[in-house]
């Protein structure tokens, strides 16, 4: 049917346009294919030789845990999922979201060292949204506290 | 002032249901008066939603933290630009706003069809009828923004800092304007889809709606990218991130829709290619929603999860089997009446030009929902970088850029090579030209090379377009140049103002190349005095400075900008503190010149040695991605104008209407 509208010469144009999509689709998902896991899939990860070396990393950072070096970009600090922690090192300019109990995610690779050396880091910080727990708690706060510090009257 | 909205929110739920059933059982028993009583209910729900809108501000406005959501989102110190955006900062917010632009889009549709497609407009009601009831129900059950807190807060927790920006405010209702106003081909192509009346009047009469939809969604990822570019600090405007990817998708089957309906019109052919293409950008726009909405694709800035992900899910799903389904059993109408048979022609130019837009669409939403299809598949969550959407979107790109070039001077039907190889050589030669001007100015990156000169090369066709036609006038009716020029493009602005847009679009592809191909960046600590090099210019820290205002205060870095030396701006990045008591915020400091932005962040200060972090990008030519929205904008506004033709064939139908009024 679709032969009668269209001829041969397009029908074979369309057909090596897909086709490189589709080279193009398997070569470009080979090498930007990351996997994404938790810290606790991540330590359990021993042995997996199969899933790569590089790695995105979900996890929360660890209240009190974020250590600076004055003069240095960067901080090491800890994060968790709630159960287990991984210590993670990232080099480059923080995120202002990245604080102590934001959800971040981190893309790089184990050092020999145990400690995790990111080169991305994704921050994300919970009190900012509605219906996360993070944010009932700072609405709680703010009613208990009466008005939050340096409150001004609406002008 | 929340019980009225509430209220409003019931009755327009009411009134949108009424409006389903009426106009569907109207349109089925072929029944005026249902149908006029339908329209009635768009109407009295489109005033009924305005007025929850209006409880909702009135509320922010005036302070009233007993709502929860006042209370998340707004503050009293909150400058008042921000208490009317304040509406779409959140969730419940957000989705009263989509539905308000969705209500006032229909209530428009049925002002303009009181006398017009009166075949087409019960189903072309019922389908928006049935979208606004879905979104009813979500701001009455499950995201309601009138929910009261048991204890009131003296004040609000305040807007997200990085949300107090102005592209963010305008940002949001661009992009639902966009989306929304996708949903009135939709309901057309479905009203025409139902009825049988499958001519051209379904694409005809939204031509206007559907371009203005695209450029606003166009305008509104524009500013999005913008926004994250001066507030968010990391030197870019695109991150590939789920929630941009979602507002990206539907735009290019959009664009793959305007360029296909002109076959269509003119051809007859790829009628079912057309209706499936807006088919899918309405699924898109919903399923973008969905993405950003429902925090199932964790992203940087999406809302957190939610429970309306599965309503979601669910719409999506009922979308797809009714659409799909209508247009399964309308395929036997929807034969072409041409078939495409020549392999160089303007037809086949228009069919690659989709097959690259919407296999563009297909690869960026591969990329996005690829984490949920491998852990639905393997187990495990996988997610794809920006290296694979740049890989791809770099060849499409080009493709997309050869085929503009080629495009406007194939002949339709059959080009003859001779003819074409005359019309083709002045603007290749002028692209061949540019790119060894460049090679020859040391210009040795091969993508920006070819990017360059293909822009160049698009450039070059339009330019001549513009020169033939005007030419060709001059000869026949013996107009001056310039009045020539004029009539030529006010008698086919469609033509001509897409043109406009083309070479917008080429500025904003010329941006993206020059700033991800040369981007040069440096980070320093530096106390006062001492100074860093960024490409050819110096930055010297020189004080530290700080103000503030009752909404905050600002802590920066003065650095003086030497350009061989020779002094030629001063910058001031900083951080900002906020005293509703968020985290600080980074203030970009940005020298924006049409060469080049010389982008510094401070990322911190150390009281104690007086020393500042800076980290600094050279981004060249960004300034020309918005320069290039601005004409991508003027352009369209063009393309909309009403045409000498278009005002002689209403004329026409007002005419034919009126004749088969007298008759009948």
């Amino acid at each position: 049917m679709a032969a009668g509208r269209f001829s041969i010469k397009i029908m074979v144009a369309v057909a090596a346009l897909v086709a490189g999509f589709a080279i193009l689709f398997g070569v470009g998902l080979k090498g930007s294919m990351v996997y994404y896991l938790t810290v606790g899939e991540f330590l359990d990860r021993e042995g997996r030789e199969d899933l790569g070396e590089n790695f995105r990393v979900n996890g929360n950072v660890v209240e009190g845990s974020i250590g600076r070096t004055p003069g240095e970009l960067g901080a090491v600090f800890l994060m968790t999922d709630g159960s287990r922690q991984l210590k993670v090192h990232f080099g480059k300019e923080t995120p202002d979201t990245f604080v102590d109990g934001s959800e971040v995610v981190v893309e790089g690779a184990m050092r020999d060292d145990g400690k995790f050396e990111a080169h991305t880091l994704l921050a994300k910080c919970p009190s900012k949204y509605e219906s996360s727990a993070q944010g009932q708690k700072a609405l709680k706060n703010a009613v208990e506290k009466g008005a939050p510090r340096d409150a001004t009257p609406a002008r | 002032m929340a019980e009225f909205g509430t209220l409003c929110l019931l009755l327009g739920l009411a009134t949108a249901g009424w409006a389903v059933v009426a106009s569907f059982n109207g349109w089925l028993g072929r029944s005026g008066s249902l149908v006029l009583s339908g329209e009635r209910a768009v109407i009295a729900t489109w005033g009924l939603v305005a007025l929850a809108v209006g409880s909702l501000e009135y509320l922010i406005f005036t302070d009233r933290f007993d709502i929860e959501y006042v209370a998340s989102y707004s503050n009293r110190a909150l400058p008042s630009t921000y208490k009317v955006s304040a509406l779409w900062a959140g969730q419940a917010g957000s989705i009263l706003f989509w539905l308000f632009v969705l209500c006032s889009y229909a209530a428009i549709v049925v002002a303009m069809n009181r006398r017009r497609n009166r075949p087409l407009m019960p189903v072309v009601v019922t389908t928006l009828s049935v979208i606004a009831v879905f979104f009813l129900l979500l701001v009455n059950f499950m995201a309601r923004p009138f929910v009261s807190l048991s204890q009131v807060p003296i004040d609000g927790l305040g807007m997200n800092p990085q949300l107090q920006n102005p592209f963010m405010a305008i940002h949001p209702p661009a992009l639902y304007t966009g989306y929304v106003g996708l949903t009135i081909p939709f309901a057309f192509a479905i009203a025409a889809l139902s009825t049988g009346q499958l001519s051209d009047t379904w694409f005809r009469t939204t031509r206007r709606f559907t371009i203005l939809s695209w450029f606003v969604l166009a305008t509104g990822i524009l500013l999005g990218g913008w926004w994250a570019y001066v507030e968010l600090g990391w030197g870019g405007y695109w991150a590939w991130d789920p929630v941009e990817n979602a507002s990206l998708i539907p735009w290019l089957t959009a664009t793959a829709f305007l360029h296909s309906v002109m076959i269509e019109e003119r051809k007859k052919m790829l009628r079912v290619w057309n209706m499936s293409l807006i088919i899918m950008t309405f699924l898109l726009s919903i399923l973008g929603t969905f993405i950003t909405r429902s925090g199932v694709i964790s992203s940087v800035h999406s809302f957190t999860r939610s429970d309306i992900g599965p309503m979601f899910a669910g719409f999506l799903g009922v979308s797809v089997i009714i659409s799909v389904g209508l247009l399964i059993y309308r395929l036997p109408l929807l034969q072409s009446e041409h078939r495409l048979d020549s392999f160089v022609s303007r037809e086949s130019s228009f069919l690659f030009n989709n097959l690259l837009l919407v296999g563009a669409a297909f690869a960026v939403l591969w990329g996005t929902i690829f984490p949920i299809i491998s852990e639905a598949v393997r187990g495990v969550k996988i997610t794809v970088g920006p290296p694979f959407f740049n890989e791809i979107m770099v060849p499409i790109t080009f493709g997309l850029l050869t085929l503009s070039a080629i495009c406007p001077i194939i002949a339709w039907r059959r080009a003859t090579p001779h003819k074409l190889l005359d019309k083709i050589r002045i603007p290749l030669g002028t692209g061949i030209l540019a790119a060894a001007v460049l090679f020859a100015a040391g210009m040795r990156d091969v993508y920006a090379l070819v990017a360059f000169s293909l822009c160049i090369f698009v450039v070059a066709t339009t330019v001549m377009e513009f020169f033939w036609g005007t030419r060709a006038r001059m000869k026949a009716t013996g107009e001056p140049a310039l009045g020539a020029l004029w009539s030529l493009v006010d008698r086919n602005k469609r033509r001509y103002g897409g043109f406009i847009v083309h070479v917008g679009v080429m500025l904003i592809i010329v941006g993206i190349t020059g700033s991800s191909a040369f981007k040069q960046e440096a980070t320093a600590v530096l106390a006062r005095g001492e100074s860093f090099a960024l490409g050819r210019f110096a930055l010297r820290f020189e004080d530290v400075v700080s103000h503030d205002n009752p909404n905050l205060e600002f802590l920066g870095a003065r650095l003086a900008v030497l350009d061989g030396g020779r002094r030629v701006a001063t910058l001031e990045p900083g951080q900002n503190f906020y005293k509703a008591g968020q985290d600080p915020s980074s203030e970009i400091a940005i020298r924006s010149t049409l060469r080049e932005d010389l982008y510094l962040i401070m990322s911190g200060f150390d009281p104690q040695a007086g020393k500042v972090t800076l980290k600094g990008y050279l981004n060249p030519l960004v300034a020309w991605i918005w320069i290039g929205g601005g004409v991508l904008i003027l352009g369209s506004w063009f393309a909309m104008l009403p045409d000498l033709r278009d005002r002689r064939r209403e004329a026409e139908a007002r005419l034919r209407a009126a004749e088969s009024y007298a008759t009948s």
